[in-house]
């Protein structure tokens, strides 16, 4: 039985002459390139397009008052306008942002357990904002806190974060506090009068 | 005087250009009526006797198609009163719940729908798992079932967000905070930031429109939600059932 | 007529703009099988399909009686519902991330889930069990299958039922509305236990875990390749390997899960840039 499928092809293909095939051959190619060039262009302006370069995002700046109306501890007044929560311990002050570093949840504060303590995935930290528990890979940010030179209020800048690389240890995840205590994400100043950080060592 | 007024619709030119068969009550109608109708026509004319047979496919397929469709339907009506825009959202929602007729009624029905869409979809999954209707020559349909299953699950997550409270706000928040840990190209995911992503620049910033859940996060979900998810479902339908008809039914058809 | 002996006589040419799709015996729709014993989908089958289009109905409006669709108070951002639960069906994942850094219970795990499924078909190379239910035929197949969707039922029944305030752990009869004091023990990584049994340094100990999990996989990868040959050879090297792969990944994410609640075990591989 001879081979039906011999000399497959259009029939023209067949007749053609070597530099007609050719021509044929870049003109597909060609084309081909030239559908691929613009679906990679439209993907591109896609991407553009879908990077907002303007945003109406709520405020990040946030002028908070004297250092002296903030006593020892965990001070919450600012969690519901500003997201961030500021602590005062024995040498100074300094904010942490209220959004949990594992999925961004809001964690709650609770003085009698000492810990901040997430409703999202269960992720706990210590009053440092080292990681105790849960799932949490990295240490809560802290914020921006600078001093307004004219009246000497505090400045807290919620975007400008401190994000040091924590340390596994069988505590936790930990920074060690003096990375963490500096300019511009601290300011020292001296203990409330009348504070003792006997309740909570940490603040010591 | 009934009758002539019948036959006078049925054999009217307009009516007669509509419909190209009778009544099915003849074998030769009833071969008409499904093959002639575009919507009929997803079925063969006949069947064997034991495709009947419920116990079979216990209808999964189909009764999830018929929630998409029940979906589709209430998710119309919600549209006439939903705004998406962070100040109204909400008290459209509540405004549906308790002063629109029947806006309790579609909200409801389209919420249980859903939960109901995601459970029958896992449940025909099974089925077809469980009678081996994935294998050759029918793996491409497999797969586009799991993509179908896939954007079931995301137009969920992308609805949850439209009544803007509490649910929808930390659901999509977690949910876009998790793009955020994408390996390469999310902020937060391993060698993310040493290619260069930041909050400003990276795939969660692309799909909220910002940094965080806000205005440009709520309309964006509500045209992947409303648009977007419900067409590419609507095109992997047809192509999942254009499969079944060409690779033909695994079991006793 | 045979698809074979059809080809050979009417062979596919792209120079014929014409071809025979099939020779049948008997004029029916319905192709390679006989006509016998069919009906018509008119009024047949529409009607069970119309009729479980009714009970559908009536199911969700009998549902919506007794339950209605949920709405909040107004989004918030500087408060979390405690504790924050998803949909049901979200459950497993967020139960999983509680076991899993957000990468990969997040991303890669669900990705990989994704395509695990997707390439099922791909992978299974036994040609038995096609349009029937069956489990003895295809025991390997069924349990793989029942064993992925039982971890996520199960992850959703944990989520829904077992945790409570704070995402902690609350058993049904303890007391839900009350705030329990976090673990005494915290989560520690593998390496850092392994330090504290053998008394080695840091190095040594990662070194040991790098070990364990990389001969999880290599050692689980070769006995089956010659305890049971006939299946590896049936399914060849690489989809041979792409299964392991996959099946290794769904047997090793149950175990840090059981590894987690029983020893509180934060990671079980811990390398400079991603943690397991």
């Amino acid at each position: 039985m001879t081979n039906p499928t011999a000399g497959v092809g259009h029939p023209e293909e067949t007749t053609l002459s070597p530099s007609e095939k050719g021509r044929r051959k870049f003109l597909v190619a060609a084309g081909w390139s030239l559908v691929g060039a613009s679906m990679a262009g439209s993907a591109y302006a896609t991407y553009k397009f879908l990077f907002p370069p303007v945003l109406y995002e709520p405020p990040t700046v946030f002028k908070i008052g004297h250092v002296s109306t903030y006593g020892l501890g965990v001070d919450e007044r600012w969690k519901l306008k500003g997201r961030f929560w500021v602590v005062r311990n024995m040498r100074g002050i300094y904010n942490m942002i209220s959004i949990c570093r594992h999925l961004g949840c809001t964690p709650n504060w609770f003085p009698d357990q000492k810990r901040f303590r997430c409703p999202c995935h269960g992720s706990i930290y210590d009053v440092h904002g080292n990681v105790r528990g849960g799932p949490a890979p990295r240490t809560l940010w802290r914020g921006q806190i600078t001093r307004d030179p004219l009246d000497g209020e505090l400045i807290v800048n919620t975007v400008i974060r401190l994000d040091p690389d924590p340390v596994q240890t069988a505590q936790g995840l930990w920074v060690k506090e003096k990375v963490k205590e500096i300019s511009p994400y601290y300011i020292t100043h001296g203990s409330p009068p009348g504070g003792s950080c006997a309740p909570n060592r940490l603040l010591c | 005087m009934l009758q002539k007024l019948k036959s006078g619709i049925v054999e009217s030119q307009i009516f007669k250009s509509i419909f190209r068969h009778g009544y099915p009550d003849n074998d030769l109608d009833r071969a008409y009526a499904v093959f002639t109708n575009v919507f009929l026509h997803i079925h063969p004319v006949k069947v064997r006797r034991s495709a009947l047979r419920m116990r079979y496919t216990f209808c999964l397929g189909g009764i999830t198609l018929f929630l998409f469709i029940i979906l589709t339907l209430t998710g119309i009506w919600l549209m006439f009163y939903y705004t998406p825009y962070t100040g109204l959202a909400y008290r459209n929602i509540k405004d549906l719940q308790f002063v629109i007729f029947g806006g309790n009624l579609m909200r409801d029905l389209h919420r249980f729908a859903a939960h109901g869409m995601v459970l029958f979809v896992w449940l025909h999954m099974t089925r077809v798992f469980l009678t081996g209707a994935y294998k050759a020559p029918r793996e491409f349909n497999w797969v586009v079932g799991v993509v179908l299953l896939v954007n079931t699950l995301i137009l969920s997550w992308t609805g949850y967000l439209l009544p803007w409270d509490q649910l929808a706000y930390w659901a999509v928040t977690v949910g876009a905070k998790m793009a955020s840990y994408t390996p390469f190209i999310g902020q937060n995911g391993p060698w993310g930031p040493q290619l260069g992503f930041l909050p400003t620049n990276d795939i969660m910033f692309m799909l909220l429109g910002g940094t965080v859940v806000g205005q440009n996060a709520l309309i964006r979900f509500y045209v992947l939600h409303c648009v977007v998810l419900p067409l590419v479902v609507t095109v992997f339908l047809a192509v999942h059932f254009w499969r079944i008809r060409k690779d033909g039914f695994s079991g006793p058809l | 007529m045979d698809e074979k002996v059809t080809r050979e006589i009417f062979p596919r040419d792209s120079r014929k703009s014409y071809g025979l799709v099939e020779l049948m015996k008997k004029s029916a729709p319905i192709i390679r099988k006989e006509p016998e014993d069919t009906v018509n989908v008119w009024p047949n089958l529409l009607m069970i399909e119309f009729i479980c289009a009714i009970l559908v109905t009536v199911g969700l409006m009998v549902l919506i009686q007794f339950e209605h669709a949920p709405l909040r108070s107004l989004a918030d951002p500087s408060t979390t519902p405690n504790p924050m639960r998803a949909p049901w069906y979200f459950l497993g994942l967020q139960e999983l991330l509680v076991y899993f850094d957000p990468w990969y219970a997040g991303v890669v795990l669900p990705g990989m889930i994704i395509l695990g499924l997707m390439l099922f078909p791909y992978l299974d190379t036994n040609p038995k069990g096609v349009g029937y239910y069956t489990y003895t035929e295809r025991k390997f197949a069924v349990f793989n299958y029942a064993f992925g969707f039982s971890l996520w039922w199960v992850t959703i029944v944990i989520g829904t039922y077992l945790r409570g305030l704070d995402w902690q752990w609350y058993w049904p009869w303890s007391n839900h509305l009350e705030h329990m004091n976090p673990a005494l023990v915290t989560l520690i990584p593998l390496h850092i236990i392994f330090m504290n049994w053998f008394h080695v340094s840091e190095g040594v100990g990662k070194l040991i875990t790098d070990i364990l999990f990389v001969g999880y996989f290599a050692v689980w990868t070769i006995i089956p390749m010659i305890v049971w040959k006939p299946m590896y050879k049936a399914m060849g090297l690489w989809r041979y390997l792409t299964f392991m792969f996959f099946f290794l990944s769904m047997m090793g994410v149950a175990l840090k899960i059981v590894f987690r609640l029983l020893f509180n075990i934060k990671y079980v591989l811990v390398t400079p840039w991603i943690n397991f």
